[in-house]
């Protein structure tokens, strides 16, 4: 039996049709990939968070203008990121300023190799932070879980752009990924505390925070740390927000439970004692 | 006569590819001569050593040993072809080149100066009849116009010695004509020619001298008269020579 | 050396009449121009990334054209049988290597003067800044990291019979040399003997490529290098290609050709 090639063409283009309509609603569960709702992460799929991890890395290196040590280089830090101005403590910066991530030369080659290597450890200023910001933004769209991204990213926004907006837009999406999560909802109190200042957000926020990390059941020693220096920036925070706001009984409260999780409770110990003072001091 | 071309027991052997058969010998201690302003051609049964000798004269191949010269000059000297022409069997030129850029490069590489050039590349594209298409890229030329453009190349130095290897095989009867009227007219202006062909007709009408090379050795060498001698015609000859035994009447 | 710059002549027409380089330049220039299109923060200042993301593209370009037209020259010229004609006239196979590798070399030269100039005039417009003398740096170190890699191409491919198998090999060892080439020494420190006398010799052994990568001085607005600097490098480049070239010359010279 002869058949026409144009009837064999049909024929298969009515399989494949009826095949796509009868597997289309399985595929979805086959692949993470299609539930993907950006293109990069549709693109890189599963591996996408390690692209994020090093688009973090790229915003780290950008901020020290290229100067960075390689995996290979045996005085590299243990911590992959090294933006220490992410924390918001200039003093660390300061002080990080000074390392000399590479180390002596080790031979001729590797002398020689510096001249074409960036060697000033220097950290971007003047606004030209700005420019780790899309390794941010491609970090976030590819792992949205990775809270790092948003705080860096607020923080530089915040701290060094005096771009508030962005910021708060930045955590809120954070959040949006990862609802709840006690370092963001720090975050954003820190831009109603400081920058617009809205103290009354700002309290509201770093309450949710407080309860949401009590909520938290960490498993891992690492976790347990992490926890209870979360809970510790927070209750300092709203320590001294109320501090500020002339209700000295609640900022003793808060400091009292920071002391049970803090490194230095010696120190809050101090600052209780001072906030007593004012408080049994009689009013003028 | 000055001898333009020599080989003096020119041995070639070939590792074969396959391990039990070990080297083969190609050429066998060959021993030629060719005289300034004869026709020489070069004869001999597939696999004779024709193409291994061409091979060893242009430097493409080493010989095992013995010595080949052109102009008195070794030919593993680059200059030992300064004066000479070559035609391959089948032509092939840098496709995206145009005839005439493909002569200018050849003229560069005779260290012609570039007015000669000039000339010279007008001269030769009238003769091969490529003047009209001197400027279209070699890739939309027909077969024919590439084997011109080969003979174009081959002559670009004026040489005084042209190696043509089957300079008529795969041309239509009017290519094969123009070929014959090239090295006649070659001929009258006293330049050598050694070709290597299987027309034995085309042999017998061009050349002053042949040599018959089998199995790697030179059998015979002489004018087409004293080679023929004894046979009815230069086939006869040669097919006595190569050992041809014929089943049926020829 | 009129028969070295006719070949290399051939090599560069080549070059301009394939449509390799206009595909990776076009690639290069949408690429770029879709990355600085992008928004990030509502900040239309940013710049570096798309310096970066542009100076990649030219660096992946440039080592592909190298790689590409120079693994096809010899391989090519054989396999058209273009050799037979061109090694009948007086022209040493010593000749016909240095031809090949400089009209290699000169054609990605040219290529990067392309890339580089437009990488320039789209900094310029945006950042409204000409740092003309750390480019002329960048692009001198990168062509003298060509020459070495269009050698060592070269050198692969009297070896290697098929272009495609030269690319691999070539492409795989030129990415190996510029992302391990420098930390070898490290690497190697790490290692208990005798790992690490083999990691050490091949260090000082091998080719240091990463010296020849400026990028991060154009990215991050660094000052121009001291040029001495800069000529010990070129001469250290012009040393590796000399030993190369001299290597596929040796490979070449009595390689036997049959028609």
């Amino acid at each position: 039996m002869k058949i026409s090639p144009l009837i064999t063409v049909f024929g298969l283009v009515s399989l494949a049709f009826t095949l796509a309509t009868g597997l289309a609603p399985h595929a979805e569960h086959w692949s993470q990939h299609a539930k993907s709702d950006n293109l990069l992460g549709m693109m890189f799929g599963d591996a996408r968070k390690l692209f994020a991890n090093q688009f973090f890395t790229m915003a780290d290196v950008y901020f020290h203008s290229g100067y960075y040590p390689s995996v290979f280089d045996q005085n590299a830090r243990q911590e992959k990121e090294i933006i220490s101005a992410s924390r918001g403590q200039k003093e660390t910066e300061v002080d990080e300023k000074k390392e000399d991530f590479f180390g002596k030369p080790k031979d001729w080659i590797d002398s020689f190799g510096r001249h074409f290597k960036i060697t000033q450890h220097t950290h971007l200023e003047n606004h030209n932070e700005r420019e780790i910001l899309p390794w941010l933004r491609l970090a976030a769209d590819l792992d949205p879980q990775k809270i790092e991204t948003y705080t860096v990213g607020a923080f530089f926004l915040r701290e060094h752009l005096a771009r508030t907006n962005e910021a708060e837009a930045f955590l809120r999406e954070g959040l949006r990924n990862n609802p709840g999560n006690p370092d963001l909802l720090f975050e954003l109190g820190r831009i109603y505390e400081a920058t617009l200042p809205e103290p009354e957000r700002a309290r509201n926020v770093w309450e949710l925070g407080v309860r949401k990390v009590l909520e938290l059941n960490p498993k891992t020693d690492e976790e347990k740390q992490d926890q209870k220096q979360t809970f510790d920036k927070l209750v300092v925070h709203l320590a001294h927000l109320e501090e500020g706001a002339g209700r000295f009984a609640e900022s003793i409260a808060w400091l009292k439970a920071a002391q049970k999780v803090s490194p230095v409770p010696e120190e809050l110990q101090k600052q209780i004692d001072a906030l007593e003072k004012k408080v049994s001091a009689p009013q003028k | 006569m000055t001898t333009i071309l020599q080989t003096e027991k020119l041995r070639v052997e070939y590792r074969s590819q396959e391990v039990r058969q070990g080297t083969k010998i190609a050429l066998h201690g060959l021993n030629l001569e060719v005289r300034a302003g004869e026709v020489f051609g070069f004869l001999g049964p597939n696999g004779a050593g024709k193409t291994t000798t061409m091979n060893v004269l242009l430097g493409f191949t080493q010989p095992t040993s013995g010595t080949a010269s052109l102009f008195g000059i070794d030919v593993r000297q680059p200059i030992a072809r300064q004066r000479i022409g070559y035609l391959p069997e089948l032509t092939y030129y840098y496709k995206f080149l145009t005839a005439e850029e493909i002569l200018r490069f050849y003229a560069k590489i005779f260290g012609i100066a570039s007015g000669e050039a000039d000339k010279r590349i007008a001269e030769l594209l009238k003769l091969v009849e490529l003047e009209h298409a001197a400027k279209r890229p070699i890739k939309s030329y027909s077969k024919g116009m590439q084997q011109r453009v080969g003979l174009a190349q081959a002559l670009i130095n004026n040489p005084d010695l042209l190696i043509l290897d089957e300079p008529t095989s795969g041309l239509d009867p009017l290519g094969r004509m123009k070929v014959r009227e090239i090295i006649q007219r070659l001929k009258n202006e006293g330049k050598t020619v050694f070709f290597s062909s299987h027309e034995l007709g085309e042999v017998e009408t061009v050349c002053d001298r042949v040599g018959i090379v089998h199995q790697g050795e030179l059998k015979a060498v002489g004018t087409v008269a004293e080679i023929s001698r004894g046979h009815e015609n230069l086939e006869k000859a040669f097919l006595k020579i190569v050992g041809f035994q014929t089943t049926t009447p020829l | 050396m009129n028969k070295i710059f006719a070949l290399a002549g051939v090599v560069i027409k080549e070059l301009y009449r394939r449509k390799d380089f206009y595909v990776l330049f076009v690639l290069t220039a949408l690429l770029t121009l879709g990355a600085g299109t992008a928004n990030f923060f509502h900040d239309d200042k940013i710049i570096r990334y798309v310096k970066d993301i542009c100076l990649l593209l030219i660096w992946v370009s440039s080592i592909v054209i190298a790689i590409v037209t120079t693994a096809r020259q010899i391989p090519a010229e054989r396999e058209a049988r273009t050799i037979f004609p061109l090694l009948a006239k007086p022209v040493s196979r010593g000749q016909v290597i240095a031809g090949k590798f400089l009209g290699c070399w000169l054609a990605s030269g040219i290529a990067l003067v392309v890339f580089y100039f437009f990488f320039a005039i789209l900094n310029g417009t945006r950042e409204h800044s000409w740092p003309v003398g750390i480019y002329l740096q960048a692009l001198w170190m990168q062509w003298f990291l060509l020459a070495i890699v269009t050698a060592m191409v070269l050198l692969g491919s009297i070896y290697f019979a098929a272009p495609s198998s030269t690319n691999t090999i070539c492409f795989i060892v030129v990415i190996g040399l510029l992302g391990l080439g420098g930390h070898l020494g490290k690497i190697a420190l790490q290692q208990a003997p005798p790992v690490q006398n083999i990691l050490m010799v091949l260090y000082f052994f091998i080719p240091h490529l990463e010296w020849y990568d400026l990028r991060d001085f154009v990215v991050y607005d660094q000052p121009m290098i001291a040029w001495p600097a800069i000529a010990l490098a070129t001469l250290y480049a012009a040393v590796w290609t000399a030993i190369l070239l001299f290597l596929a010359w040796l490979g070449f010279r009595r390689k036997g050709l049959n028609t």
